[in-house]
């Protein structure tokens, strides 16, 4: 399992790199979303492959029967749920914010916006 | 905003219930089974939310009469008094009770970090519930 | 030995700092009571340094006093060393700062509010220059030194209204600060290679330094800092640059104290590195060069203060000169030193009060340029001519005349020189150096003499417009001139009778090697009486200088090209720091994002580089153990790709959702039920939140996408080093050993119960994920739900909500109604 949960990692982040890099910042947010599901698969595979020698699975941490599966990974992406669900909030008001304040959520016009020199050096480039 | 259709009207008035049911239920059974105030504050929630969706602002309003901000901090100072309460006895910060006290077993225990687990479901309902009837808000404008 | 103790001085190196404190609570009006307040500083400091002489007596150098604990975890103590060097500077900077406030309240004058903001900064550096000379503790001598750096910054500046001034400040504040850098660089390196953090120490152990590489970079960089607080060439621009400040200030710091912290610093580090090699051609190079090109470009300058300035940069070389001498010994094996102190304090004697001088021909005559002078000896007014005699017997001593202590030291200049050049035939050049210097200081002291006298009419229109305010002269105006009279009458006194100036020196003076000195100096006749070698040099200086003098050559203004250095480095950095700043904050967040991804995969690469067994595969790679969690993995890839893909904005939402779905479905392979519950709720709520809040946002424009080839080159690299780092990882677990100790089997193992082991936590729960939130790491979920309140009072602040949005709206409509007529 955690072969696929490897692989299952690196084409989230890929995908979710690509979208951070992208010109809206929709695409950008989503690619925050996604990069919160590869980071939580890579710490979830850090509690070790579930599936036993004999083809079953390990046990859920409730404690009471053999073979549990390591409780400590699972606690600590929990946290990370619930904090990315406060990030997620936080972020698409931004959005909002920046959308109704600029007009835009356009990365690169965004760069123009906000610079102390209105955007003039980068224009000149 | 709402999504006035009738159907998901009557479907969220049945799940309305469950929800809260089931959100009681993992909160309780937390400390034993799948569980617990983090999970049972993103139920109710959830339950909230489709409401909300549903049945548009004055009707939530109605449901929950306080703003959510009261929940955010009941229930942070929730946490933290159950959380600090035992540095007025000596004992290090988060200590649980029954350790604490020596009154008797188990039932002094579970009153400690349940309600522990009721400030973060206090928590995690008014987060959830602050930000979407916020955004809901300004959808309507 | 009993350590003395040190609270005496620590008092009297504070008193100052807290007499200048305490002027601040007095009103505008009580001049009198300020004045004495200030003055009370600078005396009390005297008379406590004296009083702890006189307990104590002059320490050797190896001797500190008892230690103070400041910072025990750093290692930093208040200590001082009061030996000879430290004593006899303490004494000067306290003493010419008795001196000075009174004769700043003079020039001040009825400036009652430049007198409330001039003592507590004068009080400031008097204390940190005190604790300059006195601290112990190397690093304790660099704190001081930068805080007499940020004083010499705030007076320089003083005239806010001058932007010149303020360019000034900011230079000498550059410059200096550099420096200081560079000392505090030289102490690090050199007592993390030692461990050598005193002076006393440094002094105890002299012998035993090696002179390796770290120790001479350290020397190096202890110089740097030196040379800069001293103006030395090429970084001398500053000190004239510096007579922008108000007169007592460049009397006081400029002349006779903050300048000489540098050659201070020398002649502390003389006995510990005096003997590297480097030292000798470092110095003396540095220091002559300075001592010429100082001396000829004061006689080219017509305005007095900057004719100062040069002439003390001359002298300042002459002291680094002298202590680089002190790195030879003749070939008897005689050091080539000699009475270093009485050379410092007889520039110090005559400097000072030919800048006292300056500032009261302002505001006598109202200019300080040589040619608005022309016959002040004839001039009416009793303060003029006492100020005139002032200039001339001060720039006497200044050409080092016969019957002046300067002569005297000046003739021990030439006698070190002298005996150096018997071992190293090449410093006979720092010998002509020398004359040259000299002359150049006779033949400005010609020219102010026959200027003053009128004997010739100066360079420049006589009745050109006064540069400085004249003033209707009162009451203190005699203190314009009288402390500088004070002061130049010791040089006298000491240039004549040389007892009383014996007794105070022989005992402070640690650099006595030759023995024609060892009883003090000498007699004002008395070198005539021994011709040799040192009296030749200065009356062949004497002779051409008094010839320069009155030749035409040399007149009008030199142009130093090293003032060039500043504005152009200031402009470079400006420029730089522009252009660097443009070229690193573009404002693209995709350029911020490519640079933290890169630099996490450059990280990655290293360590794969360090440690080459991460690049090979794991053992027991088995991707068809569990085909339902294959199958999870395929939706989750699948959805993941797909995303970027669709355009239509809804659906790529609940592509979104499917991904997380699928995650929720592996949560469940993996046993946890806690996370599959969370995050089923979390991708429900998420899914809402994203399709509200895609409503509110523009419309996505249809321009051509930005390049995507790069965009997967660095996204596929970041993914694959993260998933490879996830793989090896994760089958590192698969392959330890099934009893390896881990923190979760601790944590289940006290789960049910607490013990000694996890401080009382834990306890009465199955559910060892749950148990882990709120009782193990509890503390974390508190710090956790903060931040759930912070993100959501976040959102709150910047969607202010309809309630406030309709009172905005009545307030913009209230207003907008009263301002109709």
């Amino acid at each position: 399992m955690t072969t696929v949960l490897a692989i299952c990692v690196a084409v989230l982040v890929t995908v979710s790199v690509y979208l951070m890099l992208s010109r809206e910042l929709k695409s950008v947010a989503m690619g925050v979303f996604a990069l919160g599901h590869g980071a939580n698969l890579s710490i979830i595979a850090m509690s070790g492959s579930p599936v036993l020698a004999d083809g079953g699975l390990r046990n859920p941490p409730i404690l009471g029967v053999a073979d549990l599966v390591d409780p400590l990974p699972q606690a600590l992406i929990l946290t990370a749920i619930v904090i990315n669900f406060a990030v997620m909030g936080f972020l698409l008001t931004l959005l909002i914010v920046t959308a109704r304040r600029t007009g835009t959520i356009n990365v690169d016009e965004l760069a123009t916006e906000d610079r102390p020199d209105g955007g003039r050096a980068g224009g000149d480039r | 905003m709402r999504m006035s259709s009738l159907i998901l009207q009557t479907a969220v008035r049945f799940i309305l219930p469950l929800t809260f049911l089931y959100a009681a239920y993992a909160a309780l059974k937390g400390h034993n089974g799948p569980g617990g105030g983090f999970i049972a504050g993103l139920i109710a929630s959830v339950g909230f939310c489709t409401y909300r969706m549903s049945y548009g602002d004055r009707a939530f309003h109605r449901l929950l009469p306080v703003h959510p901000r009261w929940l955010v901090f009941v229930g942070l100072g929730l946490a933290g008094a159950v959380a600090s309460l035992p540095l007025l006895f000596g004992q290090p910060l988060l200590r649980s009770a029954s350790t604490t006290l020596h009154l008797g077993g188990s039932e002094v225990h579970l009153v400690s970090s349940m309600a522990f687990d009721l400030g973060l479901l206090l928590v995690v309902v008014g987060v959830a519930v602050g930000m979407i009837s916020r955004l809901g808000e300004e959808l309507d404008r | 030995m009993v350590t003395a103790s040190p609270y005496l001085v620590l008092v009297a190196v504070g008193a100052p700092a807290l007499a200048g404190l305490a002027t601040m609570l007095l009103p505008d009006a009580r001049k009198l009571t300020r004045l004495s307040l200030a003055t009370a500083g600078p005396v009390a400091s005297v008379v406590l340094v004296a009083i702890h002489l006189g307990r104590n007596g002059v320490s050797p150098a190896d001797t500190p006093t008892g230690t103070i604990p400041w910072v025990p975890s750093l290692n930093l103590d208040i200590s001082f060393l009061v030996d000879g060097l430290g004593s006899f500077f303490a004494l000067l900077i306290a003493g010419m700062g008795v001196i000075v406030v009174p004769y700043a309240r003079a020039y001040f004058g009825h400036d009652a509010a430049s007198l409330a903001r001039f003592f507590p900064t004068l009080g400031f550096f008097t204390s940190a220059m005190l604790g300059v000379v006195l601290a112990d503790h190397l690093l304790l001598t660099v704190l001081f030194w930068e805080m007499t750096s940020v004083s010499s910054f705030l007076l320089i500046g003083w005239d806010r209204d001058d932007a010149d001034a303020g360019k000034r400040a900011m230079q000498a504040f550059f410059t200096t600060g550099l420096g200081g850098l560079a000392l505090l660089g030289g102490i690090l390196l050199f007592g993390g290679h030692t461990g050598i953090w005193r002076w006393s120490r440094l002094m105890a152990e002299a012998a035993t330094i090696s002179h390796d590489g770290t120790v001479v970079a350290a020397f190096v960089l202890m110089f740097v800092g030196a040379a800069t607080k001293s103006a030395q060439w090429p970084l001398h621009d500053w000190l004239p640059g510096a007579m922008k400040a108000p007169t007592p200030v460049s009397a006081y710091l400029h002349s006779a104290t903050m300048v000489k912290a540098g050659v201070f610093l020398l002649g502390r580090m003389l006995p510990a590195f005096g003997a590297l090699a480097l030292w000798l051609p470092l110095l003396v190079s540095i220091g002559a060069v300075t001592m010429l090109l100082g001396a000829v470009l004061a006689l080219s300058q017509d305005n007095l203060k900057r004719m100062f300035a040069y002439t003390t940069v001359s002298h300042l070389g002459l002291l680094v000169a002298m202590y680089g001498l002190g790195g030879a010994s003749t070939a008897e094996g005689v050091g080539t030193i000699h009475w270093d102190l009485t050379q410092i304090a007889s520039h110090a004697l005559y400097k000072a009060p030919l800048f006292l001088v300056v500032g009261a021909l302002a505001h006598l005559v109202g200019s300080t340029r040589v040619a608005q002078l022309h016959g002040l000896w004839n001039r009416p007014g009793a303060g003029t001519k006492a100020a005139a005699a002032v200039l001339l017997l001060s720039g006497y001593a200044l050409a080092g005349g016969p019957g002046t202590v300067s002569f005297i030291a000046k003739e021990l200049f030439f006698a070190a020189t002298d005996h150096a050049t018997a071992a190293h035939p090449l410093l006979a050049v720092v010998g002509v150096m020398a004359i040259a210097a000299a002359a150049c200081n006779v033949a400005i002291f010609v020219r102010l003499a026959a200027t003053v006298f009128g004997l010739r009419s100066g360079a420049g229109d006589a009745s050109e417009t006064p540069d400085a305010t004249h003033r209707e002269p009162d009451s203190w105006s005699f203190m314009l001139w009288a402390p500088a009279a004070a002061l130049i009458a010791l040089q006298y006194l000491g240039g004549l009778v040389p007892t009383l100036w014996n007794r105070t020196f022989s005992g402070i003076e640690a650099n006595v090697h030759d023995e024609a000195f060892a009883d003090g100096l000498p007699w004002a006749w008395e070198p005539f009486l021994h011709p040799g070698m040192p009296l030749l040099m200065s009356m062949v200086a004497i002779g051409a200088g008094t010839a320069l003098g009155f030749s035409r050559w040399m007149r009008g203004d030199l142009v130093d090209v090293h003032a060039r250095i500043w504005p152009a480095t200031y402009r470079g950095i400006l420029r730089g720091g522009h252009r660097l700043f443009h070229s690193l904050q573009t404002g693209h967040l995709r350029h911020y994002l490519a640079v933290v991804f890169s630099v996490l995969t450059l990280c990655i690469g290293w360590a794969a580089w360090a440690d080459p067994a991460m690049l090979r595969p794991p053992a027991g790679m088995d991707p068809f153990e569990y085909p339902a969690g294959l199958l999870l993995g395929a939706v989750v890839c699948a959805a993941a790709i797909a995303l970027p893909m669709v355009t239509e904005r809804v659906v790529r939402v609940l592509v979104l959702g499917a991904s997380g779905f699928a995650v929720v479905g592996l949560y469940l392979v993996y046993q946890a039920p806690d996370l599959a519950l969370t995050q089923l709720m979390f991708e429900i709520i998420s899914v809402i939140l994203f399709l509200l809040v895609l409503r509110l946002l523009p419309r996505p424009d249809h321009r051509p996408r930005i390049r995507v080839l790069p965009r997967l080159a660095l996204a596929s690299v970041v993914g694959i080093s993260i998933g490879w780092m996830t793989l090896l990882a994760g089958h590192a677990v698969d392959n330890r050993a099934e009893d390896a100790p881990t923190l979760g089997k601790f944590f289940e193992a006290h789960s049910l119960e607490g013990s000694e082991m996890t401080d009382g936590r834990g306890g009465e729960g199955r559910n060892v994920v749950n148990v882990i939130l709120v009782d193990f790491r509890g503390f974390d979920t508190l710090g956790e739900i903060t931040v759930l309140a912070t993100a959501v009072l976040g959102v709150w602040s910047m969607l202010p909500g309809r309630r406030r949005h309709r009172e905005e709206e009545d307030l913009a409509v209230d207003t907008g109604q009263g301002a109709q007529p």
